[in-house]
């Protein structure tokens, strides 16, 4: 019944294994550094940088769906449509814009550090959920919302009770995107200074300590496809719950 | 009777307000001192302000009234607006520079950001409100491209620092190009080489399709820095152990983990897309084919190719774009590339070196974009039939 939720329970185990367990690993990696390098990266503990890593993916998220949804709700509303052709042209011309230049063009405008990477993150990831949200709310049979309208839902009713859990799974599927680049871009956030699983990896690659690099890209890895799973169980759920409305 | 234009009277107010408020530009004494921020009014003195100003005025008033022209005023006052921009900075450069920094430089400042992307997107609304044609829209584009090489070519943005980071550096910046192009343009056609076959043995045989999906979508979901570091190691390791992978240049670091990365990640767009496009050709048409007497060689060509042409096409576009973006990232493992300019800039904390990289990037993602839409359009319509880009998002 439950079992969608094992692969993420299952990935999120490995994950935190990893960052407990890899300093253990030291010898095995031994062969990878020259004599004289540290083996596993010292700076900060692969806890802290995962919980900081998180924290900043999961407040940008939280951030562009809220705005990317109240965005795709109002230009779809008889009162913003005049909107509607500029918001879709801006996700999908915005999207072109590779994340890394997102990310270097925060720099100039905010300086270094978490703020513009959460800026650049939060930025960015509104367009996939923007775009998503539009087409799930564009995707509606207008008959369904009549048939709503004649029922005697006021306009409110119509987008929580019909509009949203018909686009819901659209929505979902936008989110996930978002994540999953932001998790990605979060990740080459350490060379803007943010604190991340990257900083292993652009430490390793500064040095030229391989080992380093690998604990780094390893972690992320792991914690990209935690996350993934999460999500495709997420929308195992939903199916679920909402039978009838796949389409 | 016109309605007045909610979006262009938002848009053209947002602009007016943030050119007002904002910095215009800064100036900097030399490369290493913090600039001097210059608001707009005195960054253009009077007569440039008044211009800015007037020309904003004339979108707001024909946002509101509604008169049959309208949309060719607001048209006409944006692009002039947008080719004005360096002219009008130059004159600011000129100002501010003149004998008194002779080392100094100027900077784009966020009102001159501001201003350049909402005059954008008014260009945008303004043409989509007349219907304009292809050809309209290019004719904007070529106006305001023009006049902004015309000021490159006669020196009149010399003194913007990013100008000076480029002239500093012009073989490094034309290497980096090359070694982008390269990397972005190779990784698209050794991944569509690998697709075309794979697709193929995916519509023949059914069980191979789901795990082929599989394998792509997890390799997408991989962050680039993870798949860039893991492999390192083992490519090091092979380098070492097989001096023909040596003589080949393959290495640990370089351009061999960047390609197969790409690569990689190239797949998920090309794959889905090509199996769309040669599985959604409707039964029928290749039946009526079939029944015209074309053997399956003829069919695939003059029916499943031309019509699956546009969707292909289509992929294309959209692994050029994400390769491109990653290819910058690839710079970290010493790939070269343009995120060679970022990443020196970020470290160097220089931001006009972080400019001279994101931007040509971003204006490499924006040619592809616009190239392959308009190849796409052009396909279907050689087909009589409409592009049906819906087709592709997930």
């Amino acid at each position: 019944m439950m079992r969608h939720w094992l692969t993420p329970a299952l990935w999120l185990l490995v994950l935190v294994a990893g960052c407990l367990g890899l300093p253990a690993l030291e010898p095995w990696l031994q062969p990878l550094v020259d004599g004289r390098q540290a083996v596993i990266y010292p700076r900060d503990s692969f806890v802290t940088l995962l919980l900081n890593h998180l924290q900043l993916v999961a407040i940008s998220a939280a951030a562009a769906t809220l705005v990317a949804l109240g965005g795709g709700i109002a230009v779809t509303r008889p009162w913003g449509r005049d909107f509607l052709p500029m918001a879709s042209q801006l996700a999908s011309i915005g999207q072109t814009v590779p994340p890394v230049a997102v990310l270097a063009l925060a720099v100039p405008v905010m300086g270094f550090g978490d703020g513009p990477t959460f800026v650049a993150l939060a930025l960015y990831g509104l367009l996939p959920i923007l775009r998503n949200t539009l087409a799930g709310l564009q995707g509606i049979d207008p008959a369904v919302r009549e048939a709503a309208t004649g029922m005697g839902m006021s306009s409110s009713q119509v987008l929580l009770r019909v509009e949203l859990p018909l686009a819901g799974r659209v929505i979902l599927a936008g989110i996930r995107t978002s994540v999953t680049i932001n998790i990605a871009t979060a990740a080459i956030g350490s060379t803007i200074g943010a604190q991340t699983l990257g900083d292993p990896v652009i430490a390793g690659l500064v040095n030229g300590n391989t080992a380093y690099v690998l604990q780094g890209a390893v972690l992320i890895g792991l914690l990209a496809v935690t996350v993934d799973s999460l999500f495709e169980a997420l929308e195992q759920q939903w199916l679920k719950r909402t039978p009838g409305l796949s389409g | 009777m016109l309605a007045p234009n909610r979006v262009i009277l938002v848009l053209g107010a947002i602009a007016l307000l943030l050119f007002c408020s904002l910095d215009f530009g800064t100036i900097q004494p030399n490369r290493i001192v913090e600039g001097t921020p210059y608001g707009a009014l005195d960054a253009l003195e009077w007569g440039g302000f008044a211009l800015v100003t007037l020309l904003l005025a004339v979108t707001l008033v024909a946002a509101v009234l509604a008169l049959p022209g309208r949309y060719w005023a607001i048209l006409v006052s944006v692009v002039l607006l947008l080719m004005a921009l360096p002219w009008l900075f130059s004159g600011f450069l000129e100002d501010q520079l003149g004998e008194r920094y002779p080392y100094g430089r100027g900077g784009f400042a966020a009102g001159f950001w501001s201003l350049l992307f909402l005059l954008a997107l008014m260009l945008v609304e303004g043409l989509r409100q007349v219907g304009a044609s292809a050809w309209l829209r290019l004719t904007a584009g070529v106006l305001v491209l023009l006049s902004w090489w015309r000021a490159l070519e006669v020196e009149a943005l010399a003194g913007l620092s990013l100008v000076m980071e480029f002239q500093t550096r012009p073989d490094q910046f034309q290497q980096a190009l090359l070694d982008h192009l390269a990397l972005t343009l190779g990784a698209v056609m050794v991944s569509l080489l690998l697709a075309v076959p794979l697709v193929l043995v995916m519509i023949r045989r059914v069980r191979w399709q789901r795990p082929v999906f599989a394998l792509v979508s997890f390799l997408q979901t991989i962050p680039s820095l993870a798949l860039f570091g893991l492999l390192i190691a083992p490519l090091s390791y092979l380098s070492a152990n097989l001096p023909l992978l040596q003589q080949l240049g393959i290495r640990g670091i370089g351009w061999a983990p960047a390609m197969i990365a790409l690569v990689a990640y190239s797949l998920l767009p090309m794959v889905r897309n090509l199996f769309v496009a040669l599985t959604e050709v409707p039964a029928d048409l290749l039946e009526a084919a079939e029944g015209m007497g074309m053997n399956r060689r003829q069919v695939f060509l003059r029916v499943q190719l031309p019509l699956a042409l546009p969707v292909v096409i289509e992929g294309v576009r959209m692994t050029t774009i994400q390769a491109t973006g990653l290819t910058a990232v690839a710079a970290l493992v010493g790939a070269g590339g343009f995120g060679t300019f970022i990443f020196q800039g970020l470290g160097q904390a220089a931001m006009d070196l972080v400019l001279l990289g994101a931007l040509p990037t971003v204006a490499l993602a924006l040619a592809a974009d616009t190239l392959f839409t308009a190849l796409a359009r052009l396909s279907a319509r050689l087909n009589g039939a409409t592009a049906q880009p819906s087709l592709i998002y997930e």
